[in-house]
């Protein structure tokens, strides 16, 4: 099946080496940044906090710490916007002391260790320095590298493919990080028990590829694949397909089909966590879109967008939508207040001119695009219209709870349905 | 820019659900495309045709010598042009003034013109080189004046009937431009579709008493003699102004003087609309098309097989004549009413093409494939339920 082409704008971004961004000075720290329920702060106003202090924790299974990316004091624990999931959360304000203190309690491994490392402790490793998918899922790693016992892992696919029109924050890791990465990937096997490596990247990734092949090219068990993805392919289940041939029955979890997929952000995560004791309070953003000067900034979390604006010079008074996490998948916030989470892998903003306005829809012209550019064969003109009457029943009969989000309905519809988020809120 | 001004007006972000950006393709491109198609086909028979005069001068004395009077002598492209002309402002005026009044009415200035369009080129004009005389024969829907009234009728009746009220069921069922033109022409059922005159026996030095005995398709048809059916087609296609009649091939497949102004030059249609196909890629329902060309030939040639004659003579008649050529790129592909599946696309495409040989060798109709289309797009509801498939991994 062909998939819908979608242009990228990263020709800019993608050549600009990543930057570390100034420490804010508050850093707001949002509970609620995995895909799991909101976690309970461990520090209360006026406390004392050092640079990767674990401050929240939760007793949750499907659950992922959250740590200070500054050292100062806890000023406030109040609600903020946040934009994984949209509307207002609970969060810890530290105001920046500046002294850049460190805490020691997450302790690292050498890598002549890893050997006799195990499993467990670089698990609890993981889960300690808080790390959830970066992709934009953020479903806790240590869980997700942890299948029952019963399925036996023999894929490992290292998900580079970065599909996202204007996100450039992976490619900038696979050309500057890749030492790091085959780090990080070294621990997940040992963790899943050397299953075959796949690096799945874009033959657009032109920098990224040699660098890959350079470094993965004479490791055992390691497959380098530069193909010509689509960005529908940067879904797991789909991009499974496109490497393996099967379709993941939306009933089954990949693991189940003994494959593990994961991000490149989340990998260079798991390396710094291991090797450097380093838990997650900082990520790459790609900061693109209209702005003269498209760049990729290593922030630290917690960081208020508005801090990345004003010191890229950026006159409020010009943008007009503010995107984070990429313009197919990523939500426009209604404030740039809100605070970068470990799920902000891009900020994109758009003038007036190109701000995607209350657009009006028009009736449906049948041309029935939507469905034969769905990359997971559903009938979205079908279901949107099931929803409309409101026939839930017949939503779900056309499996509107497989829809994985892509956006591409939405995208190719020329009278402007938004069928995915319908869609999606039907789920 | 400090934090504290972003702070002041968070409101004036705008706030839209994923994704945030669109494809290029929009409603008014996809309309402007098809627009845009439709008139190069208007223009290249327009031109064609420029050089007939219809009815020619021997035509008119020999009409009023039968008593048939009313004609005026224009330019066949003219007469096109000015079809052209009506049928879009009709549609477009009524678009606009329902647009203006009705409160959840959209103005589709484009869709219309579109309509307007197809309305003008799928109503049959310029009198064939062998009209005569023949009393029955429903000459004057066929050139100026009475033409014009008949395609501003279907206009107005195919917006706001078939566009506009089956618009406000929230389904279209039927085509438009075909629903219209089968209403408006329906009170001369006999004479104007089913044109038995096409059949009914020539009657020697008295022509006004009878047909133009054209072989019926329910038997043996080729192209040798006087009286074989390809004789015929050449005669009712060529050029009345050329002394000779041109050659079957000639006709069908490079130019027509008579019938459907879009399916005028077969190969004009085709090369048009396979150009709008790969413009409108994944926006045209080409399978319909595909499937629809590729049941007529078969059929054909069933059809050949069982009363015999020619298999090239039935095939070109049953793909090339105007309405097949025409309704296959441009009517039947109209999204609004054909199914949404491509299983669906199929069938239809199939069941549109079986229909339109049986129509037209059984019920003697010319440009059987009109009411073929408005069978086939009741079974679209259907035809929707039937062609779900399974998602990804199901």
């Amino acid at each position: 099946m062909p998939y819908e082409h979608i242009k990228e704008v990263k020709d800019q971004a993608r050549i600009t080496p990543i930057e570390t961004f100034p420490d804010p000075k508050t850093a707001i720290v949002i509970l609620n940044q995995h895909s799991g329920k909101p976690l309970s702060p461990l520090v209360a106003v006026g406390d004392s906090v050092t640079v990767g202090q674990k401050i929240a924790d939760s007793k949750e299974r499907i659950s992922s710490p959250v740590h200070s990316p500054i050292s100062g004091e806890v000023i406030k624990i109040g609600n903020i916007y946040n934009h994984c999931i949209e509307t207002f959360s609970e969060a810890i304000y530290i105001e920046n002391d500046g002294k850049k203190t460190k805490d020691k309690s997450l302790l690292p491994i050498s890598e002549s260790e890893l050997g006799k490392t195990k499993s467990a402790d670089l698990l609890n490793i993981i889960h300690e320095a808080g790390i959830i998918g970066l992709g934009g899922a953020g479903f806790p790693t240590h869980i997700k590298l942890a299948p029952p016992a019963d399925f036996p892992i023999k894929n490992l696919v290292v998900n580079a493919t970065e599909g996202e029109p204007y996100d450039t924050a992976d490619e900038r890791l696979l050309i500057e990080k890749t030492a790091n990465l085959l780090r990080g990937v070294n621990v997940i096997k040992k963790i899943l028990g050397n299953p075959k490596v796949t690096i799945a990247t874009k033959v657009s990734k032109a920098a990224a590829v040699p660098k890959l092949q350079e470094v993965f090219g004479n490791e055992p068990d390691t497959t380098v694949v530069a193909g010509h993805f689509k960005y529908q392919q940067g879904d797991a289940s789909v991009l499974q397909k496109a490497l393996f041939g099967y379709e993941t029955p939306p009933t089954k979890r990949s693991y189940e089909m003994g494959c593990i997929v994961q991000n490149v952000a989340t990998i260079n995560a798991i390396a710094n966590a291991v090797f450097e004791g380093e838990p997650l309070i900082s990520r790459v953003v790609a900061f693109n879109g209209e702005v003269a000067q498209p760049k990729n900034l290593l922030v630290k979390i917690g960081t208020p967008i508005s801090d990345i604006f004003s010191q890229n010079n950026l006159d409020m008074t010009d943008v007009r939508q503010v995107v984070v996490g990429g313009v197919m998948m990523g939500h426009a916030i209604p404030t740039t207040e809100a605070p970068i989470t470990k799920r902000s892998s891009s900020i994109i903003s758009f003038s007036e001119s190109n701000a995607k306005k209350e657009q009006k829809q028009t009736a449906c012209i049948h041309c029935s695009k939507c469905i034969s550019a769905c990359p997971v064969k559903l009938h979205p003109i079908l279901i949107y219209n099931a929803i409309m009457k409101p026939d839930m029943e017949k939503a779900e009969k056309l499996w509107n709870k497989d829809c994985i989000g892509c956006g591409t309905c939405s995208y190719v519809c020329p009278s402007r349905i938004p069928l995915a988020s319908a869609i999606m809120a039907s789920r | 820019m400090t934090n504290q001004s972003s702070v002041e007006k968070p409101k004036d972000l705008v706030v839209s659900p994923p994704p945030q950006i669109n494809g290029t393709m929009s409603k008014t491109r996809v309309m402007t495309y098809t627009f845009v198609a439709l008139m190069i086909i208007t223009v290249i028979t327009a031109a064609m045709w420029w050089p007939v005069m219809t009815p020619t001068e021997s035509q008119i004395t020999a009409f009023e010598k039968g008593g048939i009077t009313g004609f005026i002598a224009m330019p066949l492209g003219a007469i096109l042009l000015i079809n052209a002309l009506i049928a879009v402002g009709v549609a477009v005026l009524s678009d606009f003034i329902i647009g203006k009044t009705a409160a959840d009415s959209e103005i589709n200035t484009m869709s219309a013109a579109v309509f307007g369009l197809i309305v003008t080129l799928c109503f049959s004009i310029g009198l064939p080189g062998m009209s005569q005389a023949f009393e029955a024969m429903p000459l004057q829907t066929l050139s100026a004046p009475s033409c014009f009234i008949y395609v501003a009728l279907t206009s107005f009746i195919g917006l706001v009937v078939f566009k506009k009220l089956q618009g406000m069921t929230g389904r279209k069922y039927l085509n438009p431009a075909a629903a219209a033109k089968f209403i408006v022409l329906l009170p001369g059922l006999f004479t104007v579709f089913l044109t038995k005159q096409h059949w009914a026996a020539y009657v020697g030095d008295n022509p006004a008493s009878g047909g133009i005995g054209m072989p019926q398709l329910a038997s043996a048809i080729d192209n040798v003699g006087v009286t074989s059916f390809g004789t015929y087609l050449r005669g009712c296609y060529s050029s009345p102004m050329l002394p000779e009649p041109s050659s079957l091939e000639s006709v069908m497949l490079l130019t027509k003087f008579h019938g459907w102004p879009g399916g005028a030059s077969s190969i004009a249609v085709i090369i048009v609309g396979v150009a709008l196909i790969f413009l409108l890629r994944g926006y045209f329902k080409w399978k319909i098309t595909a499937t629809y060309f590729a049941s007529v030939a078969v059929m054909s040639l069933i059809m050949t097989g069982i009363y015999g004659g020619d298999p090239i003579v039935r095939l070109l008649f049953e793909l090339f004549i105007g309405s097949s050529i025409f309704l296959g790129f441009f009517m039947a592909t109209d999204p609004a009413t054909t199914p949404y599946t491509k299983t669906g696309q199929i069938i239809f495409g199939v069941g549109l093409g079986i229909l339109t040989v049986l129509i037209q060798t059984y019920m003697n109709f010319f440009g059987g494939a009109l009411l073929a289309l408005l069978i086939m797009n009741l079974t679209v509801p259907l035809l929707d339920r039937i062609g779900i498939h399974k998602p990804f991994g199901r």
